[in-house]
């Protein structure tokens, strides 16, 4: 009896959640990413999406006017991974144009798209345009085929287009570009006297204003004024080397020279910062950003997606952002960045299929409104140069903290994840296993170029706008 | 005494075990009326400190929830069905008719139990692209008729049954269809009772294969959609513990409906004869 009673509770729960669902899902329609030539849908996009009658863009131009695959009805599959209200937005402009077109969004889970992606291309009914991410270039730009766009017009328009050239074609560029920046608590900054005024420039500004951010009770840190626990490899041993002029690797641009002076000082940097100086503790927090999102640290360094993080899961935190700061002010380059990439097109897809997503691919570059869209959305400064000074981009705190300087950041290439995950136990061994710095960078090195040599990487550190 | 005091501290025992096995699940039902920030605290509390239902208000923003759930339970019943009578009726086979080969033929089941999963779905994924069933749910159903576990099971269940039962019923005149549906499936209430929690609970779960084999998100499972909350950069844990609350339901009224036969199926199961 009472298992029957536990079990008709339950399924009450079911119904009443599914039910609960289900009225959510009625007004989920204006997210329904198929768009078809069905009366209600049309309806659904008309007021979303203006058709404009104008040729628009800079040097990549979109011309609305002229038809896709001869005005006949035509479907492909866009894949992507995250926000599917962002690239619907794209498919509502795109089929508001070309009502002949029908876009089926197909959503993703990160992390299982890079096994099911290079499944779907090796073969006819892969999806004809998909989202890449430049992490897993080796795996997917095989079954890429290459923009039908001139290389120098998209070198006029967007930054860094150099370092996506391949024997003179382009499969993808960066839209935006998310890069490291120093995120403070403003409360903790007010509370402990400082201005903007004190807005660190110099690493040893940084320590100071650390110092004062830092509260201790006894030997006990209560606050830390600066943390970077769990990132001291991908926000400093991969970054600020390059303020001293010290690339990641060498000139065959193959080999990886994480173990030099440059980085070692950078290391030293970190641990006086936390020994010496007493600004935080490796014990205080595992994660700088949870701590910094926890109202633990008052200082950390992170990249654009903080940003969003901050903003969902730590809405009460009181934060600014400011640029990385330098050791004399005239850096080699600021720090590294990465970029987010447009989309690929299925070399192997149906042709007709293939001319709509390279028309898909030219209104998305042309369109200046959903670059900034998508900028915003990922927080990443955009690639395009003519939205630098865009109103809506410089509104956001991650973007502002970069723009002045956003041509003295540098692209390594797409890294691979390896010399992260090396540098991470090279730290680890820092500071947690009393290695000394000289031994855990050389262990690095080693590790990162024995597993290198299984890799078809090349650096691109050399296509750097102001590289020696 | 002796065996009062050794009853108590066994008790004592297994309610640990038991409260160690229960507080992430509970933690998690707890959660899903928290918000992420209270989620993400440092300081962390197990009851919500300011109760929210917006985490199952808001599961509709990464996918159509109610669409996927009906999608898995049409699979997952499709498939368990299924499974138990194959699993059944070559269990009987195995368990209850001599022929040659037959202890080779169980040894090449029980091997495909060995194989891990892993190594046979790239190969599984081409087979189903060349015969076009991908985006299908003849790519999830196909594969899965058998059951390698399933027929070991239910040939260990069926050698429980005394042959003498189905040698009277011959005698009467029963054939072997007759003899298998009428007298041995009603035999087997707890052997397929085990059957259909295991696969109930294998395929409501499965995840890779139904993400790889459909992309239509009509078609699509809740145990993908599930991931859709884990991002790039940042997981919605809030939303994420909401939706895994409500999938468990299924599964916790499967095992709640068929405990008794199902504890009863695996005692038998373990013991041959």
């Amino acid at each position: 009896m009472r298992k029957r009673l536990v079990s008709m509770l339950l399924a009450g729960c079911m119904v009443v959640s599914l039910c609960g669902c289900g009225k959510t899902a009625a007004g989920d329609t204006a997210t329904d990413t198929t768009s078809t030539d069905s009366g209600t849908e049309e309806a659904a996009t008309e007021e979303a999406a203006a058709v404009p009658g104008e040729v628009f863009g800079d040097t990549v131009q979109y011309d609305p006017n002229v038809p896709i695959n001869n005005g006949e009805d035509i479907k492909i599959d866009f894949w992507e991974w995250g926000s599917d209200e962002l690239f619907q937005q794209i498919v509502d402009g795109y089929t508001a144009i070309h009502p002949n077109v029908q876009i089926e969004l197909v959503n993703n889970p990160w992390e299982d798209y890079w096994t099911k992606l290079p499944l779907a291309l090796d073969g006819k009914d892969g999806p004809a345009i998909f989202n890449i991410h430049n992490s897993y270039h080796q795996n997917i730009v095989n079954y890429c085929a290459p923009y039908d766009i001139p290389t120098e017009d998209l070198e006029k328009d967007f930054n860094g287009v150099a370092a996506h050239v391949i024997d003179g074609n382009v499969y993808y560029i960066d839209y935006g570009i998310m890069t490291g920046s120093v995120y403070y608590n403003k409360d903790m900054w007010e509370a402990a006297g400082l201005t903007d005024a004190d807005i660190p420039k110099t690493w040893d500004d940084m320590i100071a204003v650390a110092k004062k951010l830092t509260i201790k009770d006894g030997d006990n840190i209560v606050q830390a004024g600066w943390s970077f626990n769990d990132n001291v490899n991908s926000n400093y041993l991969m970054g600020v080397n390059y303020q001293l002029g010290q690339n990641l690797f060498d000139t065959d641009n193959k080999t990886c020279v994480v173990d030099n002076d440059a980085t070692k000082k950078v290391f030293q940097m970190l641990i006086d910062a936390y020994d010496k100086e007493g600004v935080g503790s490796k014990d205080f927090g595992t994660s700088a950003t949870d701590s910094f999102g926890q109202g633990q640290a008052a200082m950390a360094i992170a990249w654009g997606w903080f940003n969003n993080t901050l903003q969902s899961d730590y809405p009460d935190i009181n934060y600014g952002v400011f640029e990385i700061p330098t050791f004399d002010g005239d850096p080699y380059a600021y720090n590294r960045y990465n970029g987010e990439s447009t989309f690929g097109i299925n070399k192997n897809a149906d042709e007709k299929q293939q001319a709509v997503a390279q028309d898909i691919v030219k209104y998305f570059l042309a369109n200046d409104e959903l670059q900034v869209k998508f900028n915003l959305a990922m927080n990443t400064f955009p690639a395009k140069t003519s939205l630098a000074d865009n109103e809506e981009i410089l509104s956001n705190k991650a973007m502002a903290a970069i723009a002045d300087h956003i041509d003295k950041y540098i692209w390594p290439g797409p890294v691979p994840a390896t010399v992260e995950d090396s540098l991470k136990i090279a730290a680890e061994n820092v500071f947690y296993n009393d290695m000394s710095i000289d031994e855990a960078l050389k262990t690095a090195q080693d590790t990162i170029n024995n597993d290198l040599k299984s890799k078809n990487f090349e650096a691109v550190e050399s296509l750097y706008k102001y590289a020696k | 005494m002796k065996k009062k005091i050794q009853s108590i501290v066994l008790n004592i025992i297994l309610i640990s075990i038991g409260i160690v096995t229960m507080i992430p699940f509970l933690w998690m039902v707890a959660s899903s009326f928290k918000a992420n920030k209270e989620i993400t605290a440092l300081y962390q509390t197990f009851l919500p400190k300011a109760f929210t239902l917006q985490n199952y208000v808001s599961m509709n923003s990464h996918f159509n929830f109610m669409r996927f759930f009906a999608n898995s339970l049409f699979i997952t019943i499709t498939l368990t069905v299924i499974v138990v009578y194959s699993s059944t009726i070559c269990g009987f086979v195995l368990g209850k008719y001599r022929f040659r080969g037959r202890e080779l033929l169980f040894g090449l089941i029980l091997s495909t139990m060995m194989i891990p999963w892993c190594v046979t779905i790239i190969p599984k994924y081409t087979m189903i692209k060349a015969f076009g069933w991908l985006n299908s749910y003849k790519a999830l159903i196909i594969p899965g008729l058998f059951s390698g576990f399933g027929i070991f099971m239910m040939k260990q269940h069926m050698e429980t049954i005394p042959d003498e039962i189905l040698e009277a019923a011959r005698i009467d005149g029963a054939n072997e269809f007759y003899i298998f549906h009428k007298i041995v499936l009603p035999m087997s209430k707890n052997g397929i009772a085990s059957i259909a929690i295991f696969q109930f609970l294998w395929t409501w779960e499965d995840y890779l294969w139904p993400y790889l084999a459909i992309s239509d998100r009509n078609k699509q499972l809740l145990s993908v959609g599930l991931r859709m909350f884990s991002g790039q950069y940042a997981t919605d844990f809030g939303a994420m513990f909401a939706a895994t609350a409500i999938s468990i339901i299924p599964v916790l009224l499967t095992y709640l409906i068929f405990q008794k036969q199902f504890i009863a199926g695996i005692a038998a199961s373990a013991v041959k004869g």
